[in-house]
């Protein structure tokens, strides 16, 4: 559809001898939005910054156009970026931030038959510019305050405006909103959607929030320790999850192991249960993914399964059970109230049965026993920033 | 209950600060004395503020002052910008301790940092001398100076060393307060690293710079320890001044030039302090801000309101700079010579008058004792041509080869000094030393305050004044004491002798017969009535006759006493020997040495200047000078021949006189 905009080839970081990024092979297409999702350390910022100029690979190309632009300093690359915490100039008011990069060009004089002189961009194009980007960001009449007296989400916008007005080919937004409290955050998901849309270049995104990578990206490429563990569209890797770290980091996924008896039949719990995957070696072992959501409760004589539920949380639209099947404990979202105790059946239709080769992964997810800790340990993620989280104190 | 101890703590309050500022408000106050002393009121008066503005070694120092912190202000701050930018951008465990290195240097004792700073530009120094001698010897293009010397130079690199950890100091949490993001962000937007250093960082550490600068100009201007150590005898800063001045005594003119110190570091204090006061205000109002009005916003966050006193401050100071060098250079290359001698111990004019005869500036310094002096000159920080030692004194150095011989014919005025001074026992051939003036050691005492008239140094020992008797503070003078009283040698190197003179002064001790044990006080308390009897210099005698109406007399007492004589000579190798050898001809002269007897009341030893000096006071004053005044000053042959002089002791007794001096516990 779309053609090849920039290609990471090869692409290894190290720090210190720790391997962060590890053979990253990867492109992006022209006018795609695409995000970069893992947990804190998989290296998705680190990739970023490698394509922004502001870290140059230890092996490996990068290539924009095709051309290798390993060494261009970030000043010179065709792509502007959205920091964390959105880095603002903060002595200067919000016109001057968003002009900073347009005052910094320096381009062809239109005037000179050779072309070589370089002059600056006038002062009238550059306050037609800024304007047009406020406009875009509605931000019209906030020109003259300064950051610290805009609001988070005014400054994300400004960030983005400043990023924007050099019409680079690229932009590149590092957790833009990780700052920003949850209604502002749903807010802004939509407005940075449009704004792409509207501009109509390639927005590269790092978050570690899957719910915001599902709700915006055309493209999602899922990272874990500096590899590439699956790239595809929000359905495919919701639905499809490559392996027990996606279908784990992406929503809530109960994994079981499980035997592949033949195509389109399982074997879990000692029972067979008819699936719609095929393809596996007969009696290959596999990892088993049933999402919450795809588990109705039935009376106990009519299920497949018969459990214990051992916790309920009401979530408002539904509550989350914690169901134990003989030592391994489900997740289960239900519109159904079932009392902490009471012995339950479960039914999967075939289409909610998701089956996965076995990987390095295998075993290490999609058990709930330590269901509230693992909650808590994403809400930590959130507050974290990555490789340099070090320095921040 | 709840009010008493408001009260209470009200007072205490005010005790506090009644301690830490009492002092300093006593001196301001005296600052505007109309009289001399220091301890009683006389009126209002501008007059010793007049008074310091003409004084041209007050007033070089306050140059070099202004001069070398100016711009160990303005390098260090570079530096230390830079340095801080460094740190920051390293990872945390490094930073850790390079800000703990960082640190220590301000923690550190300035006697360590001063010293330590001296004995290494000594060594660098003679390492220099081999390195020049030897790039000289193997070629003839150009030619390397083989002796540098402690100076300006010195002193402003010891300066800017001291200054930097500051600057780091307040750099450092203003870059770490930054988004780190911000410079990739600049350079994202099109800096080079340089472009965003100056379009991002710099405005945004700018107060840190400008807190750092000022903390750097006010170190810089405060200190007197590391300047000490560092400064050589070519520059003197103001605070080094007025430590020499106070050697002698401290004179009103000393009051008016502190307050103005304290007043300028005041002043730095409060510019800080207010500044620093200011942006936490600002930050704070603007952290309240996002729900304020745009109009508020605006008003809180205008750039425009502090430029021009910026640019001016900044022109100022370029100014201030230029100026500096300007004068810098228009000396630089004119004949020197570095002069070292004793607190208040010159008429001033002399200097200004030697330099428009010769065109020889004088760097002049002063020293606080012959034992200071000596140390100064052995560790290789003094980088003296002319000193002016006592007797013993001048032994010990031509012992230890520290002299060089003069050549007298450069100094004709050698002639006018009286035979009398001539061949004396610290210089028996005369080869080293022109006498610079002399005196004797006696008692001063107050009429009104003892029975009958003082005659003999039992005076010193005896209960009868206990309390109100003052002895001297240092070892070899308080001993001669004791040694006189007990009818022994001066110079004695008898261990019996010299404990018996320690056990009589330690027996008065016990038997509270000193008030205290002092040098320069003696002044305030024998000049306030404190005091009834004290050992001191005839000198300082008449001095204190100028300044109080207690009828206060002088007695060499008739076992006799110790005079001596302080002569001018030249260090070996020293840099400059011909202009020394004028300097000693030119203060040789008898008009030089009226004016200085007439200044510092000690007499001198050129004969012509001895027998005019009563017609050349008789002139000025236009009274008689009391002969028996003229005999205290410049006492007859018969009473000196009742006198001894100072020799050098050998390495065994100065140290027995150093043992028997801690015991005495002074």
């Amino acid at each position: 559809m779309s053609k090849e905009l920039i290609r990471l080839r090869d692409v290894c970081m190290a720090f210190d001898d720790e391997l962060v990024l590890d053979h990253l092979n990867l492109y992006f297409n022209d006018k795609e939005f695409l995000t970069l999702l893992g947990p804190s350390g998989c290296g998705k910022s680190t990739t970023l910054r490698i394509i922004g100029g502001f870290m140059t690979p230890t092996s490996g190309d990068v290539l924009f156009d095709g051309v290798r632009i390993n060494d261009v300093p970030p000043y010179q690359r065709q792509i502007n970026t959205v920091f964390q915490k959105y880095a603002l100039f903060p002595h200067l008011n919000v016109f001057e931030n968003i002009a900073f990069g347009l005052r910094m060009q320096r381009r062809p004089d239109p005037n000179d038959p050779t072309g070589k002189k370089l002059v600056k961009i006038p002062e009238e194009e550059i306050r037609q510019r800024v304007m047009e980007m406020l406009e875009v960001i509605s931000l019209k009449g906030f020109e003259h305050r300064k950051p610290d007296a805009l609001s988070g989400g005014q400054q994300q916008r400004v960030a983005i405006a400043r990023a924007l007005v050099n019409r680079p080919k690229v932009l590149l937004l590092d957790e833009p909103l990780a700052a920003l409290d949850l209604k502002l955050r749903k807010d802004m998901q939509i407005e940075l959607k449009r704004i792409q849309q509207q501009v109509g270049i390639t927005f590269i995104y790092v978050t570690h929030d899957q719910e915001e990578a599902l709700t915006m990206s055309d493209t999602i490429v899922v990272m874990d320790k500096g590899s590439i563990q699956q790239i595809g569209t929000p359905e495919d890797i919701y639905n499809e999850p490559k392996n027990a770290f996606v279908a784990d980091f992406i929503g809530e996924s109960n994994i079981i192991d499980g035997v592949m008896l033949r195509d389109n039949c399982v074997k879990m719990y000692g029972r067979e249960f008819p699936c719609l995957d095929g393809g596996f070696e007969p009696n290959e072992p596999v990892d088993v993914v049933i999402r919450p959501e795809d588990i109705d409760i039935v009376p106990k004589e009519q299920g497949q399964l018969v459990g214990t539920v051992t916790s309920v949380t009401f979530k408002g639209m539904q509550y989350d059970i914690i169901v134990d099947f003989r030592g391994f404990k489900w997740l289960i979202q239900t519109t159904d109230h079932c009392p902490e105790g009471s012995r339950i059946g479960i039914k999967i239709d075939p289409d909610g049965i998701h089956i996965m080769k076995k990987s390095k992964y295998s075993g290490m997810f999609g058990d709930y026993s330590s269901f509230s800790e693992e909650y808590d340990e994403l809400d930590d993620a959130s507050l974290l920033d990555e490789e340099e989280s070090e320095d921040e104190t | 209950m709840k009010k008493r101890n408001s009260t209470f703590n009200r007072v205490f309050t005010f005790l506090v600060f009644l301690f830490l500022y009492a002092p300093i408000l006593l001196l301001i106050v005296f600052s505007f004395n109309a009289g001399e002393s220091s301890t009683v009121w006389q009126g209002f008066s501008f007059h010793w503020y007049r008074e310091l503005f003409q004084d041209r070694l007050i007033m070089r120092s306050v140059y070099t002052t202004l001069l070398v912190s100016l711009l160990a202000t303005i390098i260090a701050t570079f530096a230390g910008t830079f340095a801080a930018i460094g740190f920051y951008s390293l990872r945390r465990r490094q930073r850790h301790l390079l800000t703990t290195v960082n640190n220590i240097p301000m923690m550190n004792a300035d006697i360590v940092t001063g010293v330590a700073m001296c004995l290494f530009f000594v060594a660098f120094f003679s390492g220099w001398s081999s390195f020049a001698t030897w790039v000289n010897g193997i070629q003839s293009v150009f030619e390397l100076p083989t002796r540098l010397t402690l100076g300006f130079g010195t002193l402003l690199i010891a300066h800017i060393s001291f200054n930097i950890p500051y600057v780091i100091l307040s750099v450092s949490p203003k870059l770490r307060q930054m988004d780190k993001n911000l410079v990739d962000a600049a350079m994202d937007l099109g800096c080079t690293w340089f472009q965003a250093f100056w379009k991002v960082i710099l405005p945004e550490i700018k107060p840190g710079i400008v807190s750092g600068a000022l903390t750097a100009f006010t170190m810089s201007v405060d200190d007197f320890i590391i300047s000490y150590f560092t400064a050589g005898s070519s520059s003197s800063t103001l605070a080094m001044t007025i430590y020499g001045m106070t050697k002698k005594r401290v004179t009103p003119e000393i009051n008016a030039i502190s307050t103005l110190l304290f007043i300028t570091v005041l002043a730095l204090l409060v510019i800080t302090n207010i500044r620093e006061a200011r942006m936490e205000q600002l930050e704070q109002r603007r952290r309240d801000l996002p729900t304020a009005t745009a109009a508020e916003a605006a008003k809180y966050s205008s750039p425009s309101s502090s430029r021009l006193p910026a640019m001016l401050g900044a022109g100022a100071a370029a100014a201030l700079v230029i100026c500096a060098i300007w004068v810098a250079g228009r000396n630089a290359g004119k004949p020197v010579v570095n002069v070292c001698s004793w607190g208040e111990y010159i008429d001033e004019t002399l200097i200004t008058q030697f330099e428009e005869e010769t065109g020889i500036m004088v760097n002049y310094q002063t020293a606080e004792s012959n034992e200071a002096l000596y140390s100064l000159l052995k560790s290789g920080a003094g980088d003296y041509d002319v000193v002016v030692p006592s007797d013993y004194m001048i032994s010990q150095l031509i012992e230890e080869d520290m002299l060089e011989e003069l050549n007298y014919d450069n100094i004709p005025n050698f002639a006018l000094v009286s035979d009398r001074f001539k061949n004396l026992p610290y210089d028996p051939d005369n080869r080293y030393t022109v006498p610079y003036a002399w005196g004797t050691i006696g008692i001063i005492y107050n009429a009104d305050m003892v029975d009958e008239p003082i005659t003999s140094w039992d005076a010193m020992f005896s209960t009868e004044n206990a309390g109100n008797v003052l002895m001297f503070r240092n070892s070899r003078d308080a001993m001669a004491t004791a040694l006189l009283k007990l009818g022994y040698s001066l110079n004695t190197t008898d261990e019996a002798e010299l404990r018996e003179a320690k056990e009589l002064l330690a027996q008065a001790k016990r038997d509270g017969v000193y008030q205290s044990f002092v040098m320069d006080e003696v002044y305030q308390k024998m000049e306030g009535g404190n005091a009834a009897i004290s050992a001191y210099y005839a000198g300082d005698y008449l001095s204190m006759l100028d300044n109080t109406d207690e009828p206060l007399e002088f007695v060499v007492p008739e076992e006799g006493s110790n005079w001596f004589v302080d002569a001018m000579c030249v260090l070996k190798d020293a840099p400059h020997k011909e202009e020394a050898e004028a300097w000693i001809n030119f203060i040789a002269s008898t008009e030089a040495n009226l004016a200085n007897m007439d200044y510092i009341w000690y007499a001198s030893p050129n004969e012509e200047a001895l027998e005019q000096y009563p017609a050349y006071y008789e002139e000025l004053y236009e009274e008689e000078l009391d002969p028996e005044i003229y005999e205290i000053m410049a006492a007859s042959q018969e009473t000196l021949d009742r006198c001894q002089m100072y020799l050098v002791l050998p390495y065994e007794t100065r140290s027995l006189y150093n043992k028997l001096w801690t015991e005495l516990g002074i």
